[in-house]
């Protein structure tokens, strides 16, 4: 998020650019984009988040997960029906969902992660469409309403804010904004922290880890969580946002659309996959109005991957690294 | 009830069966697993449609699996074989991809509606054995499965070609060494595994329906038998699939309010139990 | 310190290993291990460290019974081991991995290991670029750190030229000595094993067939018979 500052004085000033960088995000486009552009920016933003999640546990753990929209609906369902059945206050039903969802992700992940990374990416997609169908059951059909899905609206004020102001695009996107670059700076931060490190490390030859005394489970259950709890915000600000939960929310058509993102913004680290949520929404946008969404998403993972394993600022970090020798000693991270 | 039962998980097994093992013999040559199996299944359905409707359903259950083994040689030489260098689970994600593609292609050429096709003459109706009625089409589809679960004993027992396959299974680099060429097999395997599932797509149509979703349907259950039965295993596979067929029709009888989650908690049990599930397959690393 | 007691592997119907009994005491000397080809000698160290359970037989480390301890678990209580096929971190730097590991094992003497194993001039290189007989370094200074009271090193010298081999074991002599580690190495380069272990055990065909200094092993007329030769 930062850049990679590699001398001592350079970090100042990178935090400095940073802020900068922040405060104008986070005003300007309300006062420049369209009230359409701004809401697909927004929904950029929030599918950003949830590649973002999947990009980590790609780049750190080696681990692809096809679920992710399982956690980002599902924290959604929780949030309405918290509210209309249990009568849960908007702020209480919030902490709950995603404390709930964040605990699903903890016992799935406590199952799943044991197995190879290709069982993993089986079980994730297994395990997302296993929630679908838990939301599309007849008997919980008054809770869920089915297929049509939920409006959600509700009473009172989170965090100072109104049902109508969140679906406001110009007052939503600071908070998309705010939360965007404060998981973004968590997730570098934890990358280059000794946790971030061992992953790598597991991801790359699990047995010498267990050879070198590291457990090797539970650093993975834990990133596991910690992206399920990415997945989760972003879920939750998707639903104050939008209105509305559908089961569409919940399928593997938005676990690829993330998946999508992060593989053209580029996995590793966090600007990339933020990127790719911002590209891919307005890309969405011009092929979604000809029904060719998912023929899109189909055709992108072929190419980024065959093509473009790098994401689109993976390739531009590794341009200007070649134009401009120096400009950042790259610290070997992996 | 009991007997009704177990003719109906044996008919969708058997279908399950031609699916899964295709993607186990895959996985077992070259560590992939080909999430386009499910586009694959679909394809040799709707396939079946359009060719049964010109040349009737026996012809069609010939053709569509000639035309499905050549999709599968084109899989093998464009998509397994140029990226062989890369990591199983780049190529995993890149037949995901292509098995979106190959959905929306169908979807887009046959719109978004169910079809369906009717059984030959001789397999409609009923049948009775031991004083039970029977609709004949599920007798011909559990002899079907019946039929490649033999034939496939045979193959990977007694021809050198099954042969081969097994020792690359179990160990890819002794294979290497007794100077087995596993890019052949796997030519042979691709396009087999792609032919099961186009029998598979064509068996389906007057079974189930042949609609929009039914790749996806198809691929998430053939990933849960594949894990249960422990990755690669073929036997395991075939047993998986036996087993998931019959909870699948046991819960909807039993369970009919959660049938439909009743294969999901059959997969936890099975990961609680034995996370590598329950065949011998090769652990990869 | 390592004791094992009627130790049998199988693979399937094979029998890699038939009721093997082996103590290894001695701090500060190395205890080779040969044997023919197929003789189980990699199998015993698979065994010993956790990586593969025994069909029968216990595995005692300190008067404890550790046959069913988990590997991480050994290697924290000091059993360590180095690899035949080489087991580095690729895309890691040699610096980033040995400071991993040694911080997880709270040990502080990264610097001597890296002066020992001769690897000061690579630090900063990914260790999947450099060269192989440098990667073997690696492995086995990623074994060393922590203070292992046992090293177990499946044959150190693969992949090196005899020259190297006998280098690699002149280090590792030092090092044993001078740390009292209690090492055992499977090694095919019988010379080196004759030249800097004090003891040695031949293995053939699974079972075990002598142990003693390498002057007894060298007239022990059963070694000569089954493995040496006349040559030797």
């Amino acid at each position: 998020m930062l850049g990679h500052a590699s001398s001592s004085f350079r970090v100042p000033a990178a935090i400095v650019a940073g802020a900068i960088l922040f405060g104008l995000g986070g005003v300007l486009p309300g006062y420049l984009a369209s009230d359409f552009t701004l809401k697909l920016a927004n929904e950029g933003l929030l599918l950003g988040l949830l590649a973002l999640s999947v990009a980590f546990l790609m780049s750190e753990a080696g681990l692809v997960a096809l679920g992710a929209a399982s956690i980002y609906g599902g924290s959604g369902y929780l949030f309405a029906i918290a509210m209309s059945e249990w009568g849960m206050s908007p702020g209480a039903a919030i902490v709950f969902a995603f404390l709930a969802v964040v605990a699903y992700g903890a016992v799935l992940g406590a199952l799943i992660v044991r197995t190879n990374p290709l069982a993993f990416m089986m079980l994730t997609l297994a395990a997302g469409e296993m929630i679908r169908h838990v939301v599309m059951l007849e008997a919980v059909h008054d809770y869920t309403g089915g297929a049509d899905g939920l409006v959600v609206s509700f009473k009172g004020a989170i965090l100072g804010m109104q049902a109508a102001d969140f679906a406001n695009p110009q007052h939503f996107w600071p908070i998309g904004w705010t939360a965007v670059w404060l998981i973004g700076v968590t997730l570098w931060s934890v990358s280059r922290s000794r946790l971030g490190a061992t992953l790598r490390a597991v991801r790359q030859n699990e047995e010498r880890m267990r050879f070198s005394g590291f457990n090797t489970y539970v650093p993975r259950v834990v990133a596991y969580i910690l992206v399920n709890a990415v997945a989760a915000v972003s879920g939750l600000l998707h639903v104050l946002n939008a209105g509305f939960v559908s089961p569409e929310s919940l399928g593997l058509g938005v676990s690829t659309n993330a998946l999508v993102a992060a593989l053209m913004g580029g996995t590793a680290g966090s600007v990339g996959p933020l990127a790719g949520g911002l590209i891919f929404a307005f890309a969405q946008d011009e092929f979604g109005a000809r029904g060719a969404t998912q023929l899109l998403t189909g055709a992108a993972i072929v190419l980024f991957i065959v093509v473009f394993p790098r994401g689109v600022v993976g390739g531009l970090v590794a341009a200007v690294r070649r134009v401009l020798p120096g400009i950042d000693r790259p610290r070997g991270k992996t | 009830m009991i007997a009704l039962l177990i003719a109906n998980s044996l008919a969708l097994a058997s279908l399950l069966i031609m699916l899964a093992s295709g993607l186990a013999l895959i996985y077992g040559l070259r560590d992939v697993i080909n999430f386009g199996h499910g586009a694959l299944y679909m394809l040799g359905a709707y396939l079946g449609y359009t060719v049964a409707k010109v040349t009737g359903f026996w012809l069609a259950l010939l053709i569509v699996p000639i035309l499905l083994a050549l999709v599968g040689i084109v899989l093998e030489f464009l998509v397994l074989r140029p990226l062989k260098s890369r990591s199983h689970i780049e190529v995993a994600l890149v037949t995901l991809g292509l098995g979106i593609i190959l959905g929306q292609i169908i979807i887009f050429i046959y719109g978004g509606e169910a079809r369906s096709i009717d059984a030959p003459a001789i397999l409609s109706g009923s049948v009775t054995v031991l004083g039970l009625s029977y609709p004949v089409y599920r007798v011909f589809l559990i002899l079907m499965g019946l039929g490649s679960c033999v034939s496939l004993a045979v193959w990977l027992r007694f021809t050198s070609s099954g042969l081969f396959v097994r020792a690359v299974s179990q160990d890819p680099g002794v294979a290497r060494m007794m100077g087995i060429n596993s890019d052949q097999l796997s030519l042979l395997v691709t396009s087999l595994s792609a032919a099961f599932a186009g029998i598979a797509g064509v068996l389906a149509g007057p079974y189930l329906s042949i609609d929009p979703g039914m790749d996806i349907v198809m691929i998430v259950d053939c990933l849960i038998i594949v894990v249960i039965g422990g990755t690669g295993s073929i036997a395991g596979a075939i047993i998986a699939a036996l087993l998931f067929g019959f909870v699948q029709v046991a819960g909807s009888v039993f369970l009919p309010n959660v049938a439909a989650l009743v294969p999901y908690v059959l997969l936890m049990i099975v990961l609680l139990i034995a996370p590598g599930g329950i065949g011998r397959g090769r652990v990869l690393n | 310190m390592l004791k094992i007691e009627g130790l049998s592997v199988n693979y399937g119907s094979l029998r890699a290993l038939a009721d093997v009994d082996l103590d290894v005491h001695d701090q500060g000397v190395l205890h080779g291990i040969i044997g023919p080809n197929g003789a189980g000698k990699s199998t015993l160290l698979d065994a010993a460290c956790g990586r593969r359970r025994p069909t029968a037989g216990l595995v005692r480390y300190r008067g404890e019974d550790i046959t069913k301890r988990s590997v991480a678990w050994r290697r924290r209580n000091g059993m360590s081991r180095s690899f035949q096929r080489t087991s580095i971190f690729p895309d890691l730097t040699v610096r980033e991995q040995l400071e991993l590991v040694a911080a997880h094992l709270g040990d502080d003497r990264l610097d001597d290991i890296i002066r020992l194993m001769d690897l000061g001039s690579y630090l900063d290189q990914q260790a999947g670029r450099i060269a192989y007989g440098v990667q073997r370094r690696v492995d086995v200074a990623l074994a060393l750190l922590g203070r292992p009271n046992i090293l177990l090193m499946d044959e150190p010298g693969a992949g090196l030229s005899a020259v190297e081999t006998l280098r690699l074991f002149e280090h590792l002599r030092e090092l044993v000595s001078e740390q009292k580690i209690v090492a055992v190495v499977v090694e095919h380069d019988v010379e080196a094993v004759f030249a800097c272990c004090g003891m040695v055990t031949v293995l053939d065909l699974g079972r075990h067939l002598a142990t003693g200094t390498p002057a007894e092993i060298r007239k022990d007329s059963r070694v000569i018979a089954a493995y040496l030769g006349s040559a030797a």
